[in-house]
C-alpha cells in the first residue's frame, strides 16, 4: 500500500487525495484558511505550507538511493509547498511545524502578513470565539506585529445584500465566499475587486447579494468579514448552547444547529450531513428562529363566550375536550393531522382518535410547485409530509377539507399543529358551528378561530422525528426549555456556560422565554381518561411506532443519531395508497 | 442609466473572432474589455454590464477584472490620462514628487479630471519600467521615462498642442499588434 511519512510517522493511504485533507482526516493539525473540502483549491492563503520531499530513485536499479546510514535520501522541493494542493504520493516525506523550524517560522510570518491590515477588533467582532484567524493566531502566530504604519481602510458595515453585512477591513481574501457563489449556489454574485492590499469581495455594480443561500458565506468566512445582518451583535458565541436540530421550514430537512441563550433561539446554522445538505442550508431555514421565539401559544386558550379567547388551566382544557368527545359521535369528528408536526405527535393523535372510533384521518400537504430549486429548497413547505403519509393519513386539499368543515356532518374538528387558514389556497371559511380544537405552537388566524387551543412544543423544544422529501427520517433534540423541562435533568439537552454557572435569579434570565406547552403525544396521554398510553418520552413513542409499523422497522433515536438519519424504504414516486402502511395495533 | 451602450453587428463580429481564439470565454474578457474601452472610452458599470451580457459571463466577474487593472477606466476620463507610477522603484526615485508636481500644475488630485476634460491623473502600481524610474504612461500608450519637472512641463504643453510623445521604450498595445483582428 502506498505510504507517506508525516513528521517521521508512517501513514498508509488508499485513495488519491491531498495532503491537507489526509492530515485532517488522520487528526493531525495544520493551520489553513482558504481550504474547504467542498470547494475548489486556490491555495491562496498560504497558511498550510509544509516542507515536502520525495525519495531519490535510482532509475537503473529501480531502488531508492540510500545514504551511509541506510536511510533513504530525500530530495526536498525547493520551496515550501501548500499541503491543501499537494497530491499524496507514494514515499512522500512531509515536515510540518512539529518537525521543521522553517515551517513553524513560515506559518508565523504568514500570519503576521495576514494580520498587517486586519483591524484586530476581536472585542467587538461577532466572529470572535469561533474565528479561525483568532484561533490560529493564538496557536501559530507571532507574538506581536512589527508593522508600525497606518492600516489600509476599507468599507465597514457595508450591506452586501439583505442578509449579509461586509466588513472589508477584516477580510483576508481567502475567496471562500466567491467560490461558494461560483461553485455551490451558482449565483456568481461575488468577486474580489481591486488588488493588493485594497481588495475585498463585492458584487457587480448596482447588484445585491440576494442569493437564497447567501448566509452560508457567513458560516464559511474564516474571519468576521461577512456577518449575518440578523444575528449581528446579538450574542457572543461562548454564551450560547449549540443543539442539533432539523430545518422545519422545508421538506428537505437540512440538518442544523440551534444556538440558544436563555431559552431563545438566536441563530440557526447548518450541520454537516453528506446524505442531505452537505455543509449548507438555505437562508429561509435560518429565519425559523423567529417562529420558535415569538408569538407562541402559552398555556391553553379557550373561547368562553363571544370571540375572545382566554387562558385556561391544563386541567380545564383536558376536561373540556373530554366533555366534547363524550357528547360527539365518532363519525362526527373530523381529524386532521399535520405535515408540520413530527411523526410521534401524528402517531399519538391518530392512535388516540382511532381508539375513540374515528376511522378517517386527513391532512393537507403544502406543496407549492416551482418554489423549490432542486438543491436544498423543495417544493414541499413542510418538514414531515412523508411521515404523515406513512402513518396512513389521507391526503386532501384545502378545498375539499373546507367543504367538509362547512357541511353539517362534523360536530368536532380536531386539527394538529397546522395553520391551514394561512395557506394561499384556503377558501375564506371558518369552522362554523362545529367545536374547533387546535394543537398549535404559534398564534395564527387558525388558532384565533379555534374554540380550544392546546399549546404544543415546537421543533426547538422537543425530541421528535421528521421524514423528509427523500424519505429520510431524522430527529431533533430539545434546545429550548419549556415550563416543564429542565436542562439539568434532561441529560440530552445541552448546557452552555451560562446554564452551568448561572442561576434562575440572574438578571439576564427571563422566565417568559420558557413557554407553557407540552408535546402533543404527552397531551394525548393525559387526555386519555383510561390511561392506556404508557409513553414517558418521545423515544418510547417512536419505539412503539417502529415495533408496530413495518415501514419504520429498525428505526430508533440511537440509529438516527449515529447514522445522521435513517433512510426509509419508500420511493418518492410511489402513489400514497400503494405505500406499505399498516394500521397501528389498537 | 443615462446613457445606454450597445455593440453593433461589426462589433459582434470582432468579438466573435476574439472568442474563437480562446478555449473558454473567460479568456476573452480582457481583449473584449479593451475593445469596449476603445469604443466607448471607458468601462463604466453600464459597459461592464454590456460585456457581461455579450459574453454571457457573470457581471461580478467582469467587475473584478476591471477593478483589478488601473488601465480600465470605471468612469469617463479626460482626453489624456496620466498614469504616474508610485510603486516601489519609482517611489524611491521620486515618483511621488512627480505626482505632486503634476497635481499642483494641473490643479487636480490623483484620481481626478481637469474641468476642461483634457487631463486625468492617476497614481498607479508598477508598470514594469523600474529601470526608467520615475515614469508615467500616457493613456495606456507611450511611456514617458526619467521624469523631471521640465520633462513634465514639455509633455503637458505637447499634449495640449495635440502632439503625442514618441515611444521611448514601450511596445504598442497588445491587441493593436494583432493583425488577425484587422
Amino acid at each position: 500500500m502506498p505510504e507517506i511519512f508525516i513528521d517521521y510517522q508512517r501513514f498508509e493511504f488508499e485513495q488519491p487525495g491531498k495532503v491537507l485533507q489526509f492530515m485532517l482526516d488522520a487528526g493531525l493539525d495544520l493551520p489553513f484558511f482558504c481550504y474547504h473540502p467542498c470547494l475548489s483549491i486556490p491555495a491562496n492563503c498560504r497558511q498550510c505550507v509544509v516542507k515536502a520531499g520525495m525519495p531519490v530513485l535510482n532509475r537503473e536499479k529501480g531502488t531508492f538511493e540510500l545514504d551511509d546510514k541506510g536511510e533513504r535520501i530525500i530530495r526536498y522541493f525547493p520551496k515550501l509547498m501548500t499541503a491543501c494542493s499537494l497530491d499524496l504520493t507514494d514515499g512522500m516525506v512531509i515536515h510540518t511545524h512539529h518537525s521543521d523550524p522553517l515551517v513553524k517560522q513560515a506559518q508565523a510570518d504568514n500570519l503576521e502578513f495576514i494580520l498587517i491590515n486586519h483591524p484586530l477588533d476581536c472585542p467587538i467582532c461577532d466572529q470572535a470565539g469561533e474565528c479561525p484567524l483568532q484561533i490560529l493566531t493564538y496557536k501559530y502566530g507571532p507574538e506581536g506585529s512589527r508593522f508600525e504604519h497606518k492600516k489600509v481602510h476599507k468599507p465597514k458595515a457595508f450591506r452586501l445584500g439583505p442578509r449579509v453585512v461586509l466588513d472589508a477591513e477584516r477580510c483576508i481574501n481567502c475567496t471562500r465566499c466567491v467560490r461558494f457563489t461560483d461553485e455551490i449556489s451558482k449565483s456568481h454574485q461575488l468577486t474580489i475587486v481591486s488588488r493588493g492590499d485594497k481588495n475585498y469581495p463585492l458584487t457587480a455594480h448596482g447588484q445585491e447579494f440576494d442569493d437564497p443561500y447567501s448566509l452560508n458565506t457567513v458560516d464559511i468566512c474564516p474571519v468576521g468579514a461577512l456577518t449575518s445582518a440578523d444575528f449581528r451583535f446579538k450574542a457572543r458565541v461562548w454564551e450560547m448552547n449549540q443543539t442539533p436540530g432539523i430545518d422545519i421550514t422545508n421538506g428537505k430537512g437540512c440538518n442544523t444547529y440551534l444556538w440558544t441563550r436563555d431559552n431563545l433561539v438566536l441563530r440557526i446554522t447548518p450541520r454537516q450531513n453528506d446524505h442531505v445538505n452537505s455543509h449548507w442550508m438555505p437562508d429561509s431555514g435560518r429565519l425559523a428562529y423567529q417562529r420558535f421565539n415569538e408569538n407562541r401559544v402559552h398555556r391553553p386558550h379557550i373561547k368562553l363566550d363571544g370571540n375572545d379567547q382566554v387562558r385556561t388551566s391544563w386541567n380545564n382544557a383536558i376536561l373540556t375536550l373530554r366533555e366534547q368527545l363524550e357528547k360527539t359521535e365518532a363519525s362526527e369528528i373530523l381529524a386532521i393531522g399535520s405535515p408540520h408536526a413530527p411523526v410521534e405527535d401524528n402517531y399519538a393523535f391518530r392512535k388516540f382518535f382511532k381508539m375513540h372510533g374515528v376511522s378517517e384521518f386527513f391532512f393537507v400537504p403544502d406543496i407549492r410547485p416551482g418554489s423549490g430549486d432542486g438543491f436544498l429548497l423543495s417544493d414541499d413547505q413542510t418538514p414531515n409530509t412523508n411521515g404523515v403519509r406513512l402513518l396512513d393519513f389521507k391526503e386532501t386539499t384545502c378545498k375539499n377539507l373546507s367543504s367538509k368543515i362547512q357541511g353539517d356532518k362534523y360536530k368536532l374538528i380536531v386539527l394538529l399543529d397546522d395553520s391551514l387558514f394561512d395557506r394561499p389556497d384556503w377558501p375564506a371559511i371558518d369552522p362554523g358551528n362545529s367545536y374547533f380544537t387546535v394543537w398549535a405552537t404559534n398564534h395564527t388566524p387558525t388558532t384565533a378561530a379555534a374554540h380550544l387551543v392546546i399549546p404544543v412544543t415546537c421543533a426547538a423544544e422537543h425530541a421528535a422525528s421528521y421524514v423528509n422529501v427523500d424519505g429520510r427520517i431524522q430527529r431533533t433534540v430539545a434546545a429550548k426549555e419549556t415550563r416543564y423541562t429542565n436542562r439539568r435533568l434532561n441529560l440530552e439537552m445541552s448546557m452552555g456556560r451560562l446554564d452551568h454557572y448561572g442561576t434562575q435569579f440572574d438578571n439576564w434570565v427571563d422566565e417568559k422565554n420558557r413557554i407553557d406547552c407540552i408535546p402533543a403525544w404527552e397531551f394525548f396521554k393525559k387526555l386519555d381518561a383510561e390511561a392506556r398510553f404508557d409513553w414517558n418520552s418521545s423515544r418510547e413513542v417512536l419505539n412503539e411506532i417502529s415495533r408496530t409499523l413495518p415501514v419504520f422497522e429498525g428505526v430508533s433515536y440511537e440509529r438516527m443519531d449515529t447514522l445522521l438519519g435513517v433512510p426509509l424504504s419508500i420511493s418518492r414516486n410511489t402513489p400514497v395508497d400503494q405505500k406499505k402502511t399498516i394500521e397501528p395495533k389498537p | 442609466m443615462a446613457e445606454s451602450f450597445s455593440f453593433d453587428g461589426k462589433d459582434l463580429e470582432v468579438i466573435r473572432k476574439i472568442l474563437s481564439r480562446y478555449p473558454h470565454k473567460e479568456a476573452a474578457i480582457l481583449p473584449v474589455l479593451w475593445y469596449a474601452q476603445d469604443k466607448f472610452g471607458h468601462t463604466s458599470p453600464d459597459v461592464q454590464h454590456l460585456v457581461a451580457r455579450t459574453l454571457d459571463v457573470p457581471e461580478a466577474h467582469i467587475h473584478g477584472v476591471v477593478s483589478f487593472y488601473t488601465q480600465f477606466y470605471e468612469k469617463p476620463m479626460g482626453r489624456h490620462v496620466l498614469d504616474v507610477c508610485t510603486c516601489l522603484s519609482c517611489q524611491v526615485c521620486g515618483g511621488y514628487d512627480m505626482l505632486s508636481y503634476i497635481e499642483d500644475k494641473l490643479g487636480i488630485r490623483a484620481g481626478e479630471t481637469t474641468p476642461d476634460g483634457q487631463f486625468s491623473l492617476q497614481s498607479v502600481e508598477c508598470l514594469g519600467a523600474c529601470g526608467y524610474a520615475p515614469m508615467l504612461q500616457v493613456t495606456n500608450k507611450q511611456y514617458v521615462n526619467h521624469l523631471t519637472p521640465e520633462k513634465i512641463d514639455r509633455l503637458i504643453d505637447d499634449l495640449k498642442a495635440g502632439i503625442e510623445p514618441s515611444f521611448e521604450s514601450m511596445p504598442p498595445k497588445q491587441h493593436e499588434k494583432d493583425n488577425r483582428l484587422s
